[in-house]
């Protein structure tokens, strides 16, 4: 289940999460159940603190067009 | 004027210059007219005795080489530059020697600020009928796009601007930046391109059109029909961010969101990490609390068990003690130690019972047993 974590976005880790901390809200889970749903919970929150802290993005430039004969000037 | 020919037969043939020279004649015939397009190519040499330039539809689909007498031109004054919009009078003309066709030009307006409005408030009620402007129209921006595409001039503040937006609400977020001309000639064009190739990066989902402020002129490519129509077909949201707040290029129209400024632009298309960070605690504590909750709510349910469990060996007792205590009670209305209480007493002779008086005789020592202690007496006398 984890192995598919690393190319998932930090939108549907965290979604996850929501719903593990709503089902334990509503408290119908076993012991067993609910350790394991929490340990799953910690796993995503490690991921989705790591996504946030994640290094700084990148900019790609995209090549001109083929009659843009514009040269940035940046 | 009457145009040469050389019959073969029953074939009349023109040479190319009689055939030119016949066309010429045809085109001056033509009453004179106004037409409206976008300077380029313009040379000038004080050698020419004519002026050479080439008009073009603004999104660059047709095109029409246009001379003027050098005079005539200099004579106007217009100081015109590339890529300005002009309505030019003149008629049609054939140059015989090449056959080419060309523009004669008789005067050259530029544009006004009332023709530039009148145009794009033309294109604007043509494409609001069109639907091209509807509110149903307006898709919402990703709250986590993949990537964002910026279309933006070579023009460093609106680029820095929309780029150092994005970076201080959310560092991590990847961005896929197109520069192009965004004004004076082909501008129009260029734009719908960059978006259009923006757009169709695979990790990009929504798109900032970007553009700081300009004169009128400047703005006037983000009115063209072709990239109007470029932001209303883009396959993801597009933002537009063209100008200061006061101009309304048609573009804005068309775009799913308006923003007033790159920087505003690029706080609407990514989140802010602060509040990320802040809702990521904050479902952490929850997921904590819930499954404490859980936990002690099963803690609490097995210690209400052990305590039963513990208590169970005492209530047993408990239970047994009372049944033995009603045993002894029962047992104890049976022994004649009861019938003692209310006031029977057992005579005994020798420890013998003596359920006769015969049993006995005048001089006898008894014992009698009363509920509280005994007596010992001498019998007088017999009554049989």
């Amino acid at each position: 289940m984890s192995s598919s974590d690393s190319e998932r976005t930090f939108e549907e880790l965290r979604d996850e999460l929501e719903e593990i901390v709503g089902k334990l809200e509503r408290g119908d889970v076993a012991v067993d159940e609910a350790i394991q749903l929490w340990q799953r919970g910690e796993e995503l929150h490690r991921r989705c603190a790591a996504l946030l802290e994640a290094a700084e993005g990148r900019i790609e430039e995209l090549s001109a067009g083929p009659d843009d004969n514009v040269a940035p000037d940046l | 004027m009457k145009v040469e020919a050389t019959y073969y037969g029953d074939r009349k043939v023109f040479s190319v210059s009689a055939f030119n020279e016949g066309i010429g004649i045809y085109l001056r015939r033509l009453p004179g007219l106004w037409v409206e397009g976008e300077v380029t190519e313009l040379r000038r040499n004080d050698a020419w005795a004519f002026v050479f330039f080439t008009l073009k539809d603004p999104d660059g689909a047709a095109c029409l080489r246009a001379t003027m007498p050098r005079r005539r031109f200099d004579a106007l004054e217009l100081g015109l530059t590339e890529g300005e919009r002009v309505h030019v009078e003149g008629k049609a003309e054939i140059y015989a020697a090449k056959g080419e066709l060309s523009f004669r030009a008789v005067t050259i307006e530029r544009i006004g600020l009332g023709d530039h409005l009148a145009a794009i408030e033309r294109l604007k009620r043509v494409l609001a009928a069109e639907g091209l402007f509807a509110v149903e129209r307006k898709r919402p921006l990703p709250r986590f796009p993949r990537a964002v595409g910026v279309v933006t001039g070579a023009d460093a503040a609106a680029r820095g601007d929309v780029v150092t937006g994005i970076r201080t609400r959310y560092p991590a977020a990847r961005i896929v930046v197109a520069e192009t001309r965004v004004q004076g000639v082909g501008a129009g064009p260029r734009i719908a391109d960059a978006l259009g190739r923006v757009a169709a990066h695979p990790a990009v989902d929504v798109v900032i059109v970007a553009r700081g402020g300009g004169s009128f002129e400047d703005l006037l490519p983000f009115s063209d029909e072709i990239v109007v129509r470029a932001f209303a077909s883009c396959p993801v949201p597009v933002v537009s961010a063209v100008g200061h707040e006061q101009d309304t290029p048609l573009c804005d129209l068309a775009a799913d969101v308006r923003a007033s400024t790159p920087t505003a632009a690029a706080r609407l298309v990514v989140p802010d990490l602060i509040e990320l960070k802040t809702g990521l605690g904050r479902l952490r504590e929850l997921l904590d609390d819930s499954v404490g909750r859980v936990l002690a709510r099963d803690r609490e349910r097995l210690d209400r068990s052990h305590g039963r469990l513990r208590a169970a060996p005492v209530l047993l007792l408990e239970r047994r003690r009372v049944a033995l205590d009603h045993a002894a009670a029962r047992l104890q209305a049976l022994s004649p130690r009861a019938t003692l209480i209310r006031g029977y007493a057992i005579v005994r002779a020798g420890g013998t019972a003596l359920r006769s008086a015969t049993a006995t005789a005048p001089g006898g020592r008894l014992e009698i047993e009363l509920a509280s202690g005994g007596l010992t007496v001498t019998v007088d006398e017999v009554l049989p």
